[in-house]
């Protein structure tokens, strides 16, 4: 397709014209001319959040490549040939340093608006910048999936709205997404409840019919309303049009892909390990079935007093990540990170095991794991543990280690990792360049 | 004006405060007081904390609401200045925060501020599920049908202003299969449902519901479409090696429905040893069921005596599987499929909430419920047109389809409206910006149900809110005391108090298993009913709130009396139990449950527990931590050390002393109780040491001297619980402009014994809840 490739830029509107939203994606190269002209962009990309830092010391690799593995790293070994490590990253925005903002800016970049009230304000995180290109070709723009359960009162950083310390997602500056722990309802979302295909979209058109009569109604109340209040029901609005737009999608999608044949899980698993590996799998099934383009994944959550007994640790991770930098506690605490690590790693591996055009679905699509915090003693939000996995299609290198020589901002990255999907931003949050690093 | 503080010696300030004692204060009491015991941290200079008082020596003060009431809110709670300071004597304190009060009060009286509690929320998933309930009749697990909501504020009715395309695509599912649900059409092809049992319930004993003479299992209600034959399947509990466990005999396993015998299956070891896999295989039988919503239990036929399971270590780890492996097979799930071979009749045709006065679903009698439902799910607001739009919906299906198809999409429609998806205060046209106007009756309505009920407003709250009773305060009175003896009242035993104590924490509560081996699933919902039944008792009895503080009683069961190590209590059920002083119970602060949400997995902390008093009892929480300073006890802090020279390293660091020296101490007084709530007196061979003092200085050895100390400023505890409730009932932060009618409420429940009814009353009768402010332009 390389040759399709000029130095005028597109406009989306023009190609969907053209050739018809089924059409679209190997001609995305040709909305990118910045991209080296002989390869082209991903069009997958996973973000995985991993709560409270990690012991650096055991996270980051010596030299240049990873061929000697930290401890906390060493389940990557089977992929590290499509895993770059990157350290000397921080979140400037994310200071003063907070749990609350190290969720938050992970992938904003942004400042959190200290309230607690609901006129919070964030910015809008780069995957769902990502999706509003990548994402809108397919059923669900995007996927947020977390591990929490519960909801829980008392626990959120004090000044903070729990918004900023559950939602990794924001689509707008002041609008959060939810994200979903419950597998079964992740499932319905992603492939509903089967049946025939006359019935699944029969009951699509059901769904249409009844967003119409929420539109009617939301207009009806917009004019019985004062301005800023408009401005909210204006946004009610826009989320009942991209609602219309998801089923539009999905109606396409009835006939393009075959409901793979798969047993809807009924609960939720008991292990925390289990769990995970679930919500991976349904992960690796929305990108196999093309559901969703764009996913986000919150390992646990800020402050999470969740134990491992599983591993042998049975203190809190909260209170263990404040280790006062006892050995023993620092000790512990990797061996959570380390946990962390591998059911991602898990998950990595079945990613390149699975076919997907002439290399890998790993290949294919590009994965970014880490923390918004360095040091959790501190809540310090320099040296991040990071990594990029995959993308190699898109000319992402492996088995490196890249250190930057100066602090580098984390939103060079998400430049970076938007530039390999094909989305080309000038700047993101604070960003100042792109890691070029990657792909050379 | 630069007020000569330096130069006030000692002598000098010491002969003010004595001069200030005897006069009640001079005219400019409010300087000298100053002087004396504020400017020398929070002067211009120091603003320790990030407090300056000195330009507050130029500036009138109610212009400065905020700083006046944080300042009137720590010298009332005595926390400044500091312990070890010159402080006020008591009768200072009383007399200068008295007057400050009085000026805060009498400007308030002439600058009223409700508020404005915010145009367009959202009800929560657990106000949604309890409007289906009141709407339609019937059960759903709101859990299952939509996300969370987030808190802020302690409460999750606040942040409510937004709609996710994620979320609304749940609200269309959620009104899809709950139009299906009630009425009755689940039940035209069969469907199934599994309910499972969490694998931490310890099933040794007899489950509430059942009939005794039962052993474990478990009860829950269940929706049958259709008259019909329904399959039930039952799996076993399972051990890591997929082994059943506790297959040491036969045992006689019913399936019960309305508490009737409706199947029986014998459970027996494997004739191979080994072979576990076939040995649930054969629990799945067809029973016929008639349509209606029933009690489904399943359940052991308990045996010969058995080893008591409470031996048994429930916790799922394989130290415990090994070591304490199950004594008796225990239910897993119960998969429900159906009907197979059903009728028409539906169990719409018993649902009064859906039929009304109707008789059936019909054409004719389309118009009536519509009308009728639109009225109840829009709570009286927008049904004219409202109706209009149902009744349009309905004809279009019904056309093309069957009056169930019709009833059907129209109610999916009345669930997916704003109208009853959000609660709505719309501004009055030509208000004046900054001056409040009163809500209207149907507000009202809305208002005291969603605060009672967790919910929509019934039929009679309607009607009251349509005669106007509801802004005559007499008539506001008589329904506030009706919808308080109201079963649904419940909601705030269980939504309100669930988030104020921290109670909904439980569920995310795992104790280290290790250490804490008996701790299941049992106990966690005994001890949340505990507290639950409490809160419940004061409201129901209108006791006063400080019972809640000291009781001279609790109510138990036999999980949770054994726990605490009171004899002679047996049985699933819980009742009210008088208690003794050496069973170390009574108020909430002895509860497992409060005493389990302010613990780590693994031990107590007296830093939560200290902290949990000071923001939901006392009302002044601290700041929160500087992100560089370590958790407190998780300083390296020699653990095997008493608490008392672990408190004294803490101290140590002068960036915890600040807020730690009044944490810690209050704290402390807890240690007599482990970090499930067990009682214990020696904490790793050293005998607990819970002495800690109050905010004020004042010394106590465990809990009786926190509770007393709390009691005896009923007003500090009384303004904490109001602020809470305010905070609830408004969905909005409690700020320091609602301070003066917080202090009504205060002082009017006072004069009423603090009973639970009075200070519901008077936030009913209170500005904020009653008015509120118009749009700012």
């Amino acid at each position: 397709m390389s040759h399709f490739i000029t130095k005028k830029s597109l406009s989306r509107r023009t190609l969907l014209r053209g050739v018809g939203a089924s059409m679209a994606l190997p001609l995305l190269d040709a909305m990118n001319p910045a991209l080296a002209a002989t390869v082209k962009p991903v069009r997958r990309v996973g973000f995985v959040f991993m709560p409270m830092g990690a012991d650096i010391t055991r996270w980051k690799p010596e030299g240049k490549t990873l061929d000697q593995l930290p401890p906390i790293l060493e389940s990557l070994a089977p992929v590290r040939d499509k895993v770059n490590v990157l350290s000397s990253l921080e979140l400037r925005n994310a200071y003063p340093g907070s749990h609350a903002t190290s969720n938050s800016a992970f992938l904003s970049a942004a400042r959190a608006k200290q309230t607690e009230s609901s006129d919070y304000y964030l910015g809008t995180t780069v995957d769902q910048i990502a999706a509003k290109e990548i994402g809108q070709e397919t059923q669900l723009p995007s996927l947020e999936l977390a591990m929490d359960m519960m909801e829980t009162v008392g626990q959120c950083d004090n000044g903070y709205a729990c918004v900023y310390q559950n939602n990794l997602s924001w689509s707008t500056p002041t609008t959060p997404l939810p994200a979903e722990a419950h597998p079964r309802i992740v499932f319905e979302n992603l492939f509903g409840q089967g049946g025939t295909k006359a019935e699944r979209k029969a009951a699509l058109e059901r769904r249409a019919s009844l967003l119409d009569f929420v539109r009617e109604d939301m207009a009806k109340l917009k004019r019985e309303l004062g301005a800023s209040d408009r401005a909210k029901v204006d946004n009610y609005l826009d989320t009942v049009r991209e609602v219309e737009r998801r089923i539009q999608r999905a109606e396409a999608s009835v006939d393009e892909n075959p409901l793979p044949d798969l047993d809807r899980p009924v609960g939720v698993p008991a292990a925390y390990a289990d769990h995970a590996r679930l919500m991976f799998d349904l992960q690796m099934l929305a990108l196999q079935g093309d559901v969703t383009r764009v996913m986000t994944f919150q390992l646990a959550r800020e402050t999470s007093n969740r134990t491992y007994p599983e591993i042998g640790v049975s203190d809190p991770h909260h209170p263990l990540s404040h280790h006062g930098n006892d050995p023993d506690k620092i000790a512990r605490m990797a061996k959570i990170n380390a946990f962390h690590v591998s059911l991602f790693a898990e998950y990595l591996e079945k990613l390149d095991a699975t076919p997907d055009g002439d290399g890998s679905l790993l290949d294919h699509s590009i994965h970014l794991y880490g923390s918004g915090m360095g040091d959790p003693n501190k809540h310090d939000h320099s040296n991040l543990p990071v990594l990029v996995a995959g993308g190699g299609a898109a000319g992402v290198k492996g088995n490196r280690h890249i250190d930057f020589d100066k602090v580098t901002p984390l939103a060079n990255l998400h430049l970076t990792l938007l530039d390999r999907v094909g989305v080309r931003l000038e700047k993101f949050a604070d960003s100042n360049g792109l890691v070029e690093e990657l792909a050379v | 004006m630069e007020f000569p503080r330096r130069v006030a010696t000692f002598c000098v300030v010491l002969f003010l405060a004595l001069v200030a004692r005897a006069q009640a204060l001079p005219e400019n009491d409010w300087e000298i007081f100053l002087a004396d015991y504020c400017l020398d941290c929070h002067d211009s200079g120091s603003a320790k904390g990030g407090i300056d008082l000195e330009w507050s020596l130029d500036a009138s003060l109610s212009g400065q609401r905020e700083m006046m009431e944080k300042v009137i809110r720590q010298l009332d709670g005595r926390m400044m200045p500091p312990v070890g300071k010159f402080r006020p004597t008591e009768e200072e304190y009383s007399v200068f925060v008295g007057k400050l009060v009085e000026r805060m009060d009498a400007y308030a009286e002439v600058h009223p501020h409700p508020g404005r509690t915010e145009t367009l929320r959202r009800m929560t998933r657990y106000e949604y599920q309890n409007a289906i309930r009141d709407l339609l009749g019937i059960e759903i697990d709101a859990k299952t049908l939509l996300p969370p909501d987030q808190s802020s504020h302690g409460f999750d009715n606040i942040t409510v202003g937004d709609l996710s395309p994620a979320l609304l695509d749940r609200y269309i599912s959620a009104a899809q299969k709950i139009s299906r649900q009630a009425l009755g059409r689940n039940g035209d092809s069969p469907d199934s449902r599994t309910v499972r049992v969490k694998p931490d319930i310890t099933q040794d004993g007899h489950v509430e519901g059942l009939p005794f003479g039962t052993r474990g299992g478990v009860l829950f209600r269940h929706d049958f479409p259709r008259d019909g034959e329904y399959e039930v399947r039952i799996n076993l509990m399972r051990d890591r090696n997929e082994k059943v466990e506790g297959l040491s005999g036969k045992s006689e396993l019913q399936v019960l429905v309305d508490g009737g015998v409706a199947t029986s299956f014998m459970v027996s070891p494997p004739e191979k040893r080994n072979d576990h896999t076939k040995v649930d295989a054969h629990l799945a039988s067809r029973i016929k069921v008639d349509a209606g919503t029933r009690e489904v239990g399943v359940t052991f036929v308990k045996g010969a005596p058995e080893i008591r399971q409470t031996l048994r270590r429930p916790y799922e780890s394989a130290f415990n599987y090994h070591r304490h492996p199950r004594q008796g097979p225990a239910v897993y799930q119960v998969t429900i499929t159906g009907p197979f071979g059903a009728d028409s009749s539906s169990m719409a045709l018993n649902n009064k909430h859906l039929l009304g006065d109707a008789v059936e679903l019909s054409p004719k009698s389309a118009r009536s419920i519509l009308r009728r439902l639109v009225q109840v799910a829009y709570r009286g607001m927008n049904t004219e047109a409202g109706y209009a739009n149902a009744m349009a919906f309905y004809l279009e299906s019904a056309m093309g389809g069957s009056v169930e198809d019709g009833f059907e999409a129209a109610l999916s429609a009345i669930l997916v409206s704003p109208n009853f998806l959000f609660r709505i205060e719309r501004d009055r046209p030509g208000e004046k910006p900054g001056e409040p106007y009163a809500l209207n009756d149907l507000e009202l309505a809305s208002r005291l149900s969603f605060f009672l009920w967790s919910s929509i407003p019934d039929e009679q709250l309607l009607a009251a809110a349509k005669a106007r009773r509801l802004t005559n305060p007499e008539g506001l009175a008589a329904e506030v005391t009706r919808m308080l003896a109201d079963p649904k009242a419940r909601a705030l035993a269980e939504n309100f108090a669930g988030q104020w104590l921290y109670l909904r924490n439980l569920d995310s509560i795992q104790p280290d298993g290790r250490l804490y081996p008996d701790f299941d699933e049992n106990l966690r919902r005994a001890m949340r009913r505990e507290t639950e039944m409490l809160f419940e008792n004061v409201m129901r009895e209108d006791r006063s709130i400080l019972e809640l503080l000291q009781s001279d009683f609790t109510f138990l069961n036999e999980r949770l009396a054994k726990h605490y190590g009171i004899p002679h209590i047996y049985g699933e059920r819980f009742r009210k139990v008088a208690l003794r002083p050496e069973h170390g119970r009574g108020g909430l602060l002895r509860h497992g449950s409060i005493l389990t949400v302010t613990s780590y997995a693994n031990r107590t902390s007296p830093v939560l527990r200290g902290h949990w008093v000071l923001e939901n009892l006392l009302g002044t929480p601290p700041p929160p931590a500087p992100p560089d300073v370590p958790a407190l006890e998780d300083n390296p802090v020699d653990a095997s050390l008493p608490v008392r020279e672990r408190l004294a390293a803490h101290r140590d660091n002068p960036g915890c002393a600040g807020c730690h020296s009044v944490m810690d101490p209050i704290g402390f007084a807890f240690e007599y109780y482990d970090a499930i709530g067990q009682f214990r007196s020696h904490e790793a061979d050293q005998p607990v040491d819970a002495t800690g003092a109050m905010a004020d200085g004042t010394k106590f050895d465990g809990l009786e001297g926190l509770e007393s100390g709390l009691v005896n400023r009923p007003e500090l505890f009384a303004r904490t619980l109001t602020e809470k409730l305010l905070t609830y009932a408004l969905g909005r932060g409690v700020e320091s402009s609602d301070a003066p009618a917080v202090r009504k409420i205060v002082r009017s429940a006072a004069v009423d014994d603090n009973r639970f009814s009075s200070i519901i009353q008077a936030i009913v009768a209170s500005e904020p809840f009653t008015m509120r402010m118009p749009e700012e332009k």
